[in-house]
């Protein structure tokens, strides 16, 4: 068992705690209990030893055979205590052997807590939300933010300066660095709403959607293909610009969610609301030969749920597929009740067609335009043959020998509707029609031909998968390990009882399910996403584990300001740019992210908040600040997914030669990374640290490896974004220095230190004189990417200024927010 | 070190885990932290203090996982009542209530096949090894055939999947990243999981290689594996760009360098501390990488050891000597992994270009650890996902086209080196190779015994994620002893 050294542990133990002497049950006791005994005596019937529950109040305070477990006030009288300090191997708990044990610390907390009179709560994120005071005229964010840091001894630090504010709010908010006219208006605004100005700017560009499209679409599980072997490409797209739209448009939070959940349901679903739900068919598709249809449904529908738990319920269900929740209160019959609500769709689990329907058909303007005329037509020349039907056996009568039996087959075939005859059918009047009636003959082959073309490109068109439920419902069944073909009980639709019940005039449905998600009364949804932006700005959520918000999951630094955002989002519409806003126009958030030495060593990672937030940006983000800085970037919104630089052999490789990747040309190398093609089997190659699109993620990694930066380095991609951007620069003056501020400038958004333009300076010297003792070299060096150069640029001037914007491209601070 | 800096040391490793390079094993750690007193080893980076849990015998793993599943009674697991009963249905009490893939169905009425190649005797050992293997079994003496496997999936993907993470659905990490996580890199400048895939020419049933085989789940993603590639850069993004030559990447890596620590000085964070030292790791493997890939200092008699496609990339042959090259230079777990053995109707023709791709390979390596003296502290597995049905799969009297399916209950993998006990078989199945019998061995089993030649015990290496603390063997497995030396 591995043993933390005594000093840390004392710090640990430490960490976060106002006064030692005051115990919180949800803060100090509840974590040690959950981690420790709820495996054998928490929710799990299954799993239940001595029938005991300390999960429960009832459970903890229970008498049994005379003995209390719990009795306030006497430690030494209490059977719980008892039990973690004794040494008799038989009697000590947790068991020797369950790999769990207490610390001295944790023991004495226990036996304090029982001392002082066991107060008992329940857990934390299944109350409601109650908003807590706040004195008048003060920033919410602030003032609980400086209450804690205060408690603790610490002082806020001062504000970024303004070149980093902006820098790190532009990214924050649209994901794209600030340009220099943008920080130059912003320096020399000495108004006092100066920074507000530029927040109401940012929330209203449209690359705002496009920023927080990203982390979304992470949280769905959203990609271009199937997954699984075969990987098939899949047209989900639209759901994606519908997507963006929705935070450009700032759609509601509580709508944004019923129409993922349940556009489809809702009176008069608009196709934009049915759209949505193609939220719930991101899962992957598994279309092997072999496997049993029902079983892929079966996993589908899990992936559903289980989704839904972790984006607005920050619960994770997956245990309960075999057995009750080992740590929160959900137990396996639930689990298969909510899985009720989503067992209701039409999906049979077939197949691998990755627009198995039901599905909504998804042209452009110009497929639209297509799609009529070819209507148009068909119909037409419809009309034309129905028109001539009549005179196909009258022009040929007695002219010329024809068999009875073929006159026959001919009239029983004129005899039907023209839009009866098969394929077959029509060939057959069409061959006789050659023979006796050759006008008549062309008008059935034209009305073929385009009636083809017309299901042709109806068949092309781009299908949304979305839901739908059928009219008969379907039975739901507890999965005796969550097997597809081993139903026990049956169960019907119903949301846990540990929170507050469906109104109980709603019909059971998706519908109803997410409206209850979103009800003011649910405890988790706005604290859960509130929680998510929190991590996305100030990196690190209150709740640290994201995606659990459960018994085991991390106590909230802040848990009054997570209470006072969460009701402020609910009492405020569920305006997330507000929400947005109100977090970037926070002083917290526009502390400067210096760390003092000892603000360093105590909170690395600064979960107090006294120093500003300061983190590698996202790859994706530095690979469209790469091309925004260099001028590369196309910002067109929406479409179709682009394919961009990337190694022509790994999806090959990965495939045996089933698929080969088309690298894209012109406007496609140079869109947004959201837009950028995402096969699920082997991800875009060019972004580390992201999630892999298979099950939802709504974590964000943050490593630092060599691999990393070899792609920074050597990417084609950053690597063509330095000669644009040495290009750029180098156009604008012919002064070395003027050059060098300027980039650094667009890389950074603040302006180099003398010490740092003497060593850029220097190093462009140096560069120079390399490529000018290797010219060739240069040439080679500036046709790495497809864009042409200005050939009027000495090639051993833009060589050596591209390395110089390589280098700037890999500052620490240029790939940092 | 005095206490106080002890502990901002392992403060500082805190944050690592929960923020960034933790045990990545790379110089930013040893530059951060010094070398890891509390390691064994005093060359390694990175990984937990409190592993190994006691002495290994193993460093490092060279895993070839035969994708597809090798048909086990045509080439180790030896059935001499099999021939007797060629053409024979397939007595029930032989699959009695259990399972078996969509494509067979119920196997009653499944005739018997007998193998098609002869097998013959090998060694002091005597081992029993088919004549698609004859390579194989001339290192026979070495080896610890392992002959009553059995696990509980049916189809590739997940059966494979709970081979590598201990669990048949895709998310948890791997043995590679376990290991990585647990046990840091020996090695500063190459990374400590590398993965290397092939297929057999002329064979056409190859499954996919998804990237989460050598992925590292709910870890952190910089223990995943590194994928060494066939073709262009070895490694993603390995080369620099067209005409920046060594030295220009030299100076600019530099001042790269010195300005980041201005930024340092500035900030404090030590996350830029890591960076600096990531740039200088990923300088190092510039180097180390073509090197490593860089064949020819091999001398011929070793070249041949491995058979004529040593040289091609893309081969299981090369895919060998890269694994011995990877091993010598201290890399902890080299996953080598070929497609192609799932014979549905293909035992008469594809399976021998399985064999004739892989069967001298794997063991030319064996045979130049051994000659190098690395085999002691290395140890090597070969083996598929499951086994392949005793019974056919096709007709009886088309031959060309005689297959075998998907079989879960019995299957042979070998294992050699570190900590193995060499020129044994362990276990069994029953005599026509339906079901293990005797000293079964399962998946998390067989995991146990890996964690255990290299010091783990497999219960303590845990990971806390959505609030249960996971393990590679889920909540199972025993270290199966017999087969340790």
């Amino acid at each position: 068992m591995t043993r933390i050294a005594p000093p840390l542990l004392l710090l640990l133990a430490s960490y976060g705690t106002t006064n030692a002497a005051e115990i919180d049950f949800a803060r100090d006791i509840r974590p040690i209990l959950s981690d420790n005994c709820y495996h054998c005596h928490g929710p799990d019937e299954g799993t239940l030893e001595a029938d005991l529950r300390l999960d429960t109040k009832d459970g903890l305070f229970r008498v049994v055979d005379d003995k209390a477990i719990v009795l306030p006030g006497k430690a030494d009288d209490s059977e719980l205590i008892r039990r973690v300090v004794t040494n008799d191997p038989d009697e000590r708990m947790p068991p020797p052997d369950s790999n769990r044990s207490l610390t001295p610390k944790q023991i004495e907390l226990l036996s304090q807590w029982v001392e002082t009179g066991a107060t008992w709560k329940g857990h934390w994120s299944f109350q409601p939300v109650v908003r807590p005071e706040v004195p008048a005229g003060q920033s919410p964010i602030d003032y609980f933010v400086r209450e804690r840091l205060t408690r603790e001894g610490l002082t806020p630090s001062p504000e970024a300066s303004k070149e980093r504010l902006i820098r790190r709010v532009t990214i924050d908010l649209t994901g794209l660095p600030p340009t220099l006219e943008e920080i130059d208006g912003f320096l020399v605004d000495d108004s006092p709403d100066a920074y507000e100005r530029v927040v109401d700017r940012l929330l209203k560009s449209p690359h705002y959607g496009e920023r927080m499209a990203w982390d979304w679409l992470d949280a769905a599980r959203y990609a271009d293909s199937n997954g699984f072997q075969g990987d098939r490409e899949r047209t989900m797209w639209p759901w994606r610009d519908w997507v963006v739209r929705a935070f450009n448009t700032n759609l509601r939070y509580d709508q944004f969610t019923v129409w993922q959940l349940a556009g489809d349901l809702l009176p008069d679903a608009t196709l934009e609301q049915k759209l949505a739900t193609g939220f719930c068919r991101n899962h992957m598709i598994n279309g092997e030969g072999g496997r049993i249809a029902e079983e892929n449904r079966i996993e589908y529908i899990f992936d559903q749920m289980e989704t839904m738990g972790t984006v607005w319920m920050g619960l994770t269900f997956q245990c309960c597929r075999c057995h009750d929740h080992k740590f929160d209160p959900i137990a396996r019959r639930e689990y298969y009740q909510l899985f009720a609500f989503f067992n209701q769709t039409p999906v049979n689990g077939g197949g691998g067609d990755p627009q198995t329907a039901p599905n909504l058909v998804f042209g452009s303007p110009e497929q639209e335009a297509e799609r009529q005329r070819l209507h148009r037509e068909t119909d037409e020349a419809r009309a034309q043959v129905e028109k001539s039907d009549k005179t196909l056996l009258g022009e040929s009568d007695g002219s010329r020998a024809v068999s009875e039996t073929e006159i026959k087959r001919i009239r029983n075939i004129l005899a039907k509707p023209l839009l009866d005859r098969n394929d077959e059918q029509l060939s057959e009047l069409e061959k006789y029609g050659d023979k006796h009636a050759p006008e008549y003959a062309k008008l059935v082959r034209d009305f073929r031909v385009i009636r083809k073309k017309r299901d042709d490109q109806h068949r092309s068109l781009p299908r949304v998968m979305i839901m739908q439920d059928m009219d008969k419902p379907r039975k739901s069944f507890m999965l005796t390990k969550g097997l597809y073909n081993q139903p026990g009980e049956e169960v019907n639709a119903e949301t846990p009882k540990i929170f507050p019940p469906l109104p109980s005039d709603a019909p059971k449905n998706r519908l109803a399910l997410a409206k209850w998600l979103v009800d003011p009364s649910h405890p988790l949804a706005a604290r859960v996403t509130v929680n998510r932006y929190w991590q996305m700005f100030l990196g690190t959520g209150f709740v640290k584990t994201t995606d659990d918000f459960g018994s085991q999951g991390e106590r909230p630094s802040h848990p009054e300001l997570l209470e006072w955002l969460a009701s402020d989002l609910v009492q405020g519409g569920w305006d997330v740019k507000r929400l947005h806003k109100t977090i970037v126009m926070s002083a917290t958030y526009r502390q400067t992210a210096k760390a003092s030495p000892t603000s360093s060593a105590d909170d690395p990672e600064n979960r107090r908040l006294s120093r500003g937030p300061r983190f590698r940006m996202s790859s994706w983000m530095l690979r469209d600040q790469a091309l925004a800085m260099s001028g590369l970037l196309v910002g067109k919104l929406g479409g179709r997914p682009v394919n961009p630089y990337q190694p022509a052999d790994v999806w090959s490789e990965a495939t045996f030669g089933k698929k080969k990747y088309q690298q894209g040309k012109g406007e496609d190398l140079y869109r947004r990374s959201l837009y950028s093609f995402w096969r699920r089997i082997v991800g875009p190659t060019m972004f580390f640290d992201e999630s892999k699109r298979q099950t939802c993620s709504v974590k964000l990694g943050r490593t630092n490896t060599p691999l990393h930066a070899l792609t920074t380095m050597n990417d084609v991609t950053y690597v063509e974004a330095a000669r644009a951007l040495a290009q750029r620069v180098m156009r604008s003056s012919d002064q070395d220095p003027i050059c060098i501020e300027k980039a650094f400038r667009l890389a950074t958004s603040r302006r180099p230190t003398e010490v740092e333009s003497g060593i850029l300076l220097a190093r462009l010297e140096q560069l120079k004189s390399q490529y000018a003792a290797a010219p060739e070299q240069a040439k080679q060096f500036l046709a790495v990417g497809d864009s042409t150069r200005d050939a009027d640029l000495d090639a051993i001037e833009h060589a050596a200024f591209t390395g110089l914007c390589a280098l700037m491209l890999n500052l620490d601070e240029a790939l940092t927010k | 070190m005095n206490p106080l800096a002890q502990q901002q040391a392992l403060q500082t490793r805190r944050q690592f885990f929960g923020r960034s390079a933790v045990g990545i094993g790379t110089a930013a750690y040893a530059s951060l932290l010094g070398r890891d007193a509390t390691a064994s080893d005093e060359s390694r980076t990175g990984g937990l203090p409190s592993l190994p849990h006691y002495a290994a015998k193993a460093k490092r793993v060279i895993y070839m996982f035969m994708n597809g599943a090798p048909t086990h009674t045509d080439l180790f697991d030896y059935k001499p009542l099999q021939q007797k009963m060629h053409g024979e249905p397939i007595p029930e009490s032989y699959f009695k209530g259990k399972r078996f893939s969509t494509m067979t169905g119920d196997p009653t009425g499944k005739k018997v096949l007998a193998p098609v190649e002869p097998y013959r005797q090998y060694g002091e050992s005597g081992a029993w090894v088919s004549d698609f293997m004859k390579h194989t079994g001339s290192v026979a003496d070495d080896v610890c055939f392992i002959k009553s496997m059995h696990t509980e999936q049916v189809n590739h993907a997940p059966a494979a999947t709970f081979f590598l993470t201990g669990s048949e659905m895709a998310g948890r990490p791997t043995m590679g990243a376990w290991l990585s996580y647990g046990l840091g890199n020996d090695t500063d400048n190459l990374p400590s999981f590398t993965v290397m895939t092939s297929v057999s020419k002329g064979t056409t049933c190859g499954q996919i290689f998804y990237d989460y085989y050598w992925g590292s789940g709910f870890l952190p993603s910089q223990f995943q594996g590194v994928k060494f590639r066939a073709g262009g850069d070895p490694v993603l993004y390995l080369s620099s760009p067209a005409g920046v030559t060594q030295p220009i990447r030299r100076g600019v890596l530099d001042d790269l360098a010195k300005l980041n620590e201005l930024q340092y000085q500035e900030f404090a964070d030590p996350e830029i501390q890591t960076r600096i030292a990531q740039y200088e790791m990923a300088y190092k493997m510039q180097t180390s990488v073509p090197e490593l890939t860089d064949l020819s200092q091999e001398p011929q008699h070793v070249l041949d050891m491995y058979g004529p496609d040593v040289k091609e990339r893309g081969t299981f042959a090369h895919n060998c000597l890269m694994a011995r090259r990877l091993a010598e230079r201290g890399v902890r777990f080299i996953q080598l992994m070929h497609a192609g053995w799932d014979q549905h109707g293909s035992i008469t023709t594809e399976l021998y270009n399985q064999t004739r791709d892989t069967d001298q390979p794997s063991a030319g390596l064996l045979r130049d650890l051994k000659q190098r003296g690395l085999l002691e502290d290395t140890l090597i597995i070969w083996g598929g996902e499951f086994g392949r049905t005793p019974f056919l799969q096709g007709d009886i009297n088309n031959r060309p086209k005689w297959g075998r399916d998907h079989h879960p209950y019995a299957f042979t993998v070998w294992m050699a080196g570190g900590g193995i006990k060499p020129g044994m078989t362990y276990g069994a199945s029953d005599d026509l190779g339906m079901n293990a019998v005797e000293d079964r061995v399962h998946v998390h089993d067989f995991q146990a015994t890996i964690l255990h030649l290299l010091g783990i015990d497999h219960e303590q290496l845990t990971f806390k994620h959505q609030g249960r603390r996971y393990r590679l063997t889920d909540v199972h497995g025993n270290v199966v002893r017999g087969v340790l030396a």
